[in-house]
């Protein structure tokens, strides 16, 4: 029998097991959930974004309703105007604590607010001929003081010049401002933020799934050697077989998963149109698929050399501590990454290996990779794993069917 | 099979051990070993704990790289290809405890090279000849011990294996599965299959192996059938005479093991006058037995193993 039918057999076992197993859909359904509900979430429960209302209190400020309507749309400021009759009238409708007096109507207002556009005054403005006043129940927007401000003091500009004769097509030109023309030096993307959530997403994801399943191959070889399975195997298979087979074999159990799970997420971000993650992110779903690939594959010969060293299932964690540690730093240089995407140490970081799983794609994510960097990355991924596999190969050998207590990493080096 | 039934020991010599080393740290487990196995033939190994009959067998199985020696298959040196042929029972038991019964052998089958078809065929028709029908979908922790052995003679068996290296197949069974078990190797024996199997149950040994293979120290101290193992301890006479006096000082010469109520053991050296001993028994007293003792191997090994 060849090498490569023995390492299918072993995957194929080691597939067909774990989905076999409940453990392995029960993860599945929690992070799928978990990874949706982040992205449902808000968008079912943000309230709907509406125009602020604003009251003309008397025929004087009535009479800019068009003048204020047009200045907004300029500016890009969304807002409906009201007439009200009188100050009194727009206070009442101003605080909300005066609407709100029985139950039926609180629904009410609830539900309208649900569905946007509502009674409610946000902000109102009173013109009189020689002074002009702006109320509001608690805060108005800066945008909002500032568009009334300069609506109001261009009418009242425009009236004064015409008093004084100058005749209105005059003044009208003189409103008119010169275009301006807007020039950016360096854009930053409109969607920077969502960005920043795609990159500590496909962090958090990295370090979480290579961590999972780094650990599965750990508990699932030392299994084998503390129920001296691997005697029975060994017998008649090669411990490189039997440990790139265990590897591939977890592995693509967690390809599934992952794919289960970012699709699933992607699927629920389209589907939601929340504005918070680019819908466009889906093209970071075959490089999250790689970096798990790759990270994955050098962190599991890793933890199938730590799961040959144990003596006993409990021992696994502690053997397997460095490789955690290792995780942990790539997950937290995410966040130096995310506040500082241009520093060149975190640049230079993302180019060892043991974290270079979780940085590329979240570098990826932000949009701050050159084209040639990732031929570059993947070809140090391909050499780090295959120095780490013979390495792991060699104690992963040296430990499986050897007796007694745990062994310590440098003893395991040293082994023949 | 009536060929493998010859004292012909070498000619259908099988697997062939020379000069097996192996020592872990400064403890040496097996010392300069040799033995051979021929195609049909039960050979036992029997030694106390530590002897090397454990290292003996991973160093087979290619578990265990020796230190130095031999290990032949069919006149080659043995390699994984080989291996695949052989079937294996370790002495502590190794089998997937959440895996299914049925796909556990059927798995280790294709292992050493079945098609998937004929991996679940004869996986089934083990576990049937074991005595595990109707437990196919169980996984293996849920079954008991004597079952769980049962799983892995049906692994160790699964796939036709040329030999058979089982280190302590029968620890642990109850005495109608190890009647099974003996039919089971008998069996496979007839088949041509060589079987090296190791236990302390030197009555099992002696009933069902061919040759049998004492170890001390890493040593081989004794390898033969029964009768050639007796050839080299001396033979024993026992000797009960009706008589209040201790008729035994008469005898010159002659080492007396024992003494005590079922009268006085003698050993029986070369060129002893059994007659003399005798005339001087019947000089003291009635003579109410008169017996050459060939001892069971679980004396012989006593013997063997002080010399």
């Amino acid at each position: 029998m060849n090498r490569l039918t023995s390492i299918r057999l072993i995957a194929g076992r080691e597939i067909t097991e774990r989905l076999r197993g409940r453990a392995t859909w029960i993860l599945t359904g929690i992070t799928t959930l978990v990874a949706v509900g982040l992205i449902v979430g808000p968008a079912v429960f943000r309230p709907p974004t509406r125009p602020t209302v604003v009251g003309l209190v008397g025929t004087s400020a009535q009479a800019l309703g068009p003048a204020l309507q047009a200045t907004a749309k300029a500016a890009g400021v969304d807002i409906t105007t009201m007439n009200v009759a009188s100050d009194s009238a727009a206070r009442s409708e101003l605080a909300p604590s005066q609407t709100t007096g029985r139950s039926s109507r609180a629904l009410g207002q609830l539900l309208s607010s649900l569905q946007g556009g509502q009674a409610t005054l946000d902000v109102a403005l009173r013109v009189d001929t020689d002074s002009a006043s702006i109320e509001f129940y608690q805060t108005v927007s800066p945008a909002i003081a500032a568009l009334l401000r300069a609506v109001v003091e261009e009418v009242h500009q425009r009236d004064v010049l015409i008093q004084a004769g100058v005749p209105p097509s005059v003044v009208g030109t003189a409103q008119q401002p010169e275009p301006i023309t807007t020039l950016t030096i360096q854009a930053s993307p409109s969607d920077f933020a969502g960005r920043r959530i795609a990159a500590l997403a496909a962090g958090i994801l990295l370090y979480v799934s290579v961590g999972v399943f780094g650990n599965a191959v750990a508990s699932g070889v030392a299994q084998e050697k503390t129920s001296r399975t691997a005697e029975v195997l060994l017998a008649a298979v090669t411990p490189s077989e039997l440990m790139t087979g265990k590897v591939i074999g977890i592995g693509l159990v967690g390809v599934a998963q992952m794919a289960i799970t970012v699709g699933a997420a992607l699927i629920a971000n389209a589907m939601a149109r929340s504005s918070l993650v680019p819908s466009e992110v889906w093209v970071l779903l075959p490089a999250i698929l790689l970096w798990f690939a790759l990270g994955y594959t050098l962190y599991a010969f890793g933890f199938a050399a730590a799961g040959a060293m144990v003596a006993r299932q409990e021992e696994v964690q502690s053997v397997a501590a460095p490789f955690t540690v290792f995780l942990v730093g790539g997950f937290l240089l995410t966040y130096a990454l995310i506040a500082s995407p241009d520093a060149q140490w975190v640049k230079i970081a993302s180019y060892l290996p043991p974290v270079m799983p979780i940085l590329m794609p979240a570098r990826l994510a932000l949009g701050h990779v050159a084209i040639w960097e990732m031929p570059l990355a993947v070809l140090i991924m391909l050499v780090s794993i295959y120095g780490m596999s013979r390495l792991a190969g060699r104690i992963y050998a040296n430990g499986l069917v050897r007796g007694g207590s745990k062994l310590s990493w440098l003893v395991a080096l040293r082994l023949r | 099979m009536g060929l493998l039934r010859t004292t012909a020991r070498s000619a259908n010599i099988m697997l062939e051990i020379s000069d097996l080393y192996q020592r872990f740290g400064e403890r040496v487990a097996v010392d300069k070993l040799s033995l051979a196995v021929n195609a049909g033939e039960i050979v036992g190994l029997v030694g106390r704990n530590g002897a090397g009959k454990t290292t003996t067998m991973r160093a087979v199985m290619g578990i265990l790289q020796p230190l130095g020696g031999s290990i032949r298959w069919a006149g080659h040196a043995v390699g994984l290809p080989d291996r695949l042929r052989f079937g294996y029972m370790p002495e502590e038991r190794g089998l997937y405890p959440q895996m299914r019964v049925l796909d556990q052998v059927a798995y280790f089958a294709r292992l050493h090279g079945l098609e998937a078809k004929a991996a679940t065929e004869h996986a089934q028709k083990w576990i049937t000849n074991l005595g595990l029908e109707g437990r196919e979908l169980d996984q293996v922790v849920a079954l008991s011990h004597g079952n769980q052995q049962r799983v892995q003679l049906a692994v160790a068996l699964v796939h036709q294996p040329e030999l058979l290296v089982l280190d302590e197949p029968f620890a642990g069974l109850d005495p109608s599965a190890v009647d099974s078990l003996s039919d089971v190797l008998r069996a496979e024996a007839a088949r041509g299959t060589a079987v090296l199997f190791s236990s302390h149950q030197l009555d099992l040994v002696e009933r069902l192996c061919r040759r049998i293979v004492i170890l001390e120290q890493g040593r081989v101290v004794a390898n033969g059938t029964l009768e050639e193992l007796r050839a080299q301890v001396p033979q024993r006479l026992r000797v009960r005479v009706r008589t209040s006096a201790d008729w035994t000082t008469a005898l010159k010469g002659i080492d007396v093991i024992s003494k005590d109520s079922e009268g006085a053991l003698l050993a029986v050296g070369p060129g002893m006058d059994t007659q003399a001993v005798l005339r001087t028994a019947m000089q003291a007293g009635t003579v109410e037995r008169f017996v050459f003792e060939t001892g069971g191997l679980v004396e012989l090994y006593r013997q063997l193993v002080a010399n």
